[in-house]
Formats: C-alpha cells, structure tokens, sequence
C-alpha cells in the first residue's frame, strides 16, 4: 500500500465525520471528502503527509460552498437516508441524535472546534492552525464550547 | 485550577505536572468531579459514529440525480484506485453498466483542445471507447466497470496521439512504442 493510500485511509472516515458534523449534510460531506483528498494531493503530493492541510482543505470548500449557496442546510431535512444502509443510521442512538442537533445550533466556531475535536484526531496545536486561533487562546474556546453543547442539551439555551 | 483544564484532560492534553493538578481538583471539588464526568458522558455521544463508513455509503453504485455540488471537475486521484471507485460513484457520467463483481472506475483527462478523446485499455479489448467531454470544463470522463485484478490502458486524442493517465505513475511501454497506465483493482475496501 502506498503512503497515500495509507493517508487516505486513516483519515478519510476522519475527515468525513468532522464534515457532516460541521455541515449537518451528509452528502455535502461526503462530496467534500472527496475534493479534499483531490486537492490535498495536487497541492502536497511531495511533502510528508499532513492531516492538518488535509482538514484545513476540507474546512475552506465547505466555507466556499455554504458561502455561495447560504441555503440552510440540514441533517433532519436531507436525504441522506436513500443511499445509504438506513438500518445503521437507526443504529445511532437517540442521545447521540439529540447532541448532533445540538450541534447545529451552536454558532460557527463553536460548532468547528467540537467538530474537530470530535472527528480530526488532531491535537489542540493543530486544530489552533486549522482554527486561525492561538495555542492558548483555542483551549478556553475548546472548554467554552463544550459547557455551551452542555447547556444547550440540557435545554438552558435553545 | 483551570475549568479548561477538563478538556484538556479530555483531549488528552495535559502534562504530568497538570495531570496532577487535576486529579487533586477532582478529588477535592465535588462540583469539578460532576462537571468532568458530564462532559466526558456527553464527549462518548459526541464522538459516536455518525459517518456510517464511507465504503458502506457508496454501494451500491448507481448514478445519482442529484444536482453536483462542484462545477469545476478534477482529475481522479491516482494510487488508490479502489477506495476512489467506490466514492466516485456519486459523479457519474458516462457510465458503462456494471456488474456485481466489477467495480466502477471513472477515468477522467483535462484536454481543453480538442474535439474527440477515448479510452483504450484491456478491459475495452483495446478497442476505442469515447469518452464524454464535461461540459466546457476541458475535462472528458468515462466510467467504466473493471473486473478484480491489474488493467492497463491509455488515452487516444483526436489526432493520433496516445498518452499515458497524468495522474496514474505505474505505467510500461507497449509494443508499439506508446505507453499504457497501469491500475490495479482489489475487492471492495
């Protein structure tokens, strides 16, 4: 298996779960899984391999996408079920449904870092350069957003 | 004692000296051992697998008529030809049907200059097959269903010429003093 193969998949379910979370649109996601890899290896192919490009990438097309579009996108409302085993989406447990949806009423930024931290693997040093934040500065957005999903779940702020 | 020092504990962000810092707080504070173990409970739901794997996503393969979300075409990514196939399967044009044990392939070339391009390979019985231009993109695309195993091929533009896929780097020269692409397709990921 060559490296990028290997690159690929260990990163691909990553990239992909941090996506539908940021999006809460499955098949957006997965389209942008797929340009993501398509660029991260016309622009980097030379260079060691970098999950943080790879996620910074994914991150600006969905930007760009929603920017162009600014439909409002969701989880609930898209067909993500038709092409998919719809046995396994039932799979996901209702807990896990209502933080998803708690997910998408956080704001951008907040909705990001979760997302990140949830999916990425990456540490906090790469999510700051993901992030365009600072080192210090992305550990208390991290903590924040955190007791933000936690308020909101327990329905302090909806 | 940092509040942050939860996520960090989390994330596993902490260094030995914050790592005992922590502990004692939570030993100490009942209200900081809560707020850890929430978190922590509402971190596993978080991180529950909502991406039913990608693979499992993109079979089976059929062309979807839903609009493309990328007007600009790119080419294919060489070296992982399998797990591609698979996802490119949301893109489809110009497909050749295919079979159960085949999988769908979609071979893409950027020639903006030119009015004919096609596919020659061993899966065609090295005959011709035409591709289709996207758009006025400059790209030109076929998708076609490759049986397990190891296939060569190469482009045939209008005027003659025979090239190599750019974005393929296993390649061998034919008899004829061109040069085929090389591929290989293993069973599904």
């Amino acid at each position: 298996m060559d490296m990028f193969q290997i690159f690929y998949t260990a990163h691909r379910d990553r990239l992909f779960g941090y996506l539908l979370r940021k999006s809460g649109n499955y098949h957006l996601a997965a389209d942008i899984v797929q340009e993501s890899f398509t660029r991260y290896l016309e622009q980097y192919a030379e260079k060691e391999h970098n999950p943080a490009l790879l996620f910074t990438i994914g991150r600006n097309l969905l930007f760009d996408h929603i920017r162009k579009n600014r439909s409002t996108v969701s989880y609930e409302d898209d067909d993500h079920g038709h092409a998919i085993d719809q046995e396994h989406i039932l799979q996901i447990r209702e807990e896990a449904r209502l933080v998803f949806t708690a997910l998408q009423q956080m704001t951008d930024d907040e909705r990001d870092i979760l997302s990140l931290l949830a999916s990425s693997g990456l540490s906090y040093r790469e999510i700051a350069q993901v992030t365009g934040n600072s080192e210090a500065n992305i550990k208390v957005k991290i903590h924040r957003a955190r007791i933000k999903l936690k308020q909101i779940l327990k329905g302090h702020i909806s | 004692m940092n509040d942050y020092f939860i996520s960090m504990f989390i994330d596993d962000e902490l260094d030995l000296d914050e790592k005992i810092e922590f502990v004692e707080a939570v030993h100490k504070d009942k209200e900081f051992k809560n707020q850890s173990v929430e978190l922590l409970e509402q971190e596993k739901l978080l991180q529950v697998d909502v991406g039913i794997s990608m693979a499992a996503m993109a079979l089976p393969i059929k062309p979807r008529a839903k609009q493309n979300i990328f007007r600009v075409w790119w080419p294919p990514v060489a070296g992982f030809a399998t797990a591609c196939i698979l996802l490119i399967g949301f893109f489809m044009q110009g497909t050749v049907p295919v079979e159960n044990s085949k999988e769908l392939r979609r071979f893409v070339i950027y020639q903006p200059d030119i009015d004919q391009a096609r596919i020659v390979g061993n899966f065609t019985g090295w005959s011709p097959v035409a591709m289709e231009q996207i758009g006025d993109s400059g790209y030109w695309s076929v998708s076609i269903g490759l049986p397990e195993g190891e296939h060569r091929y190469s482009y045939l533009l209008e005027d003659g010429q025979q090239i190599a896929d750019p974005t393929v780097l296993a390649r061998e020269r034919d008899d004829f003093g061109g040069e085929n692409s090389i591929i290989k397709v293993s069973s599904a990921i």
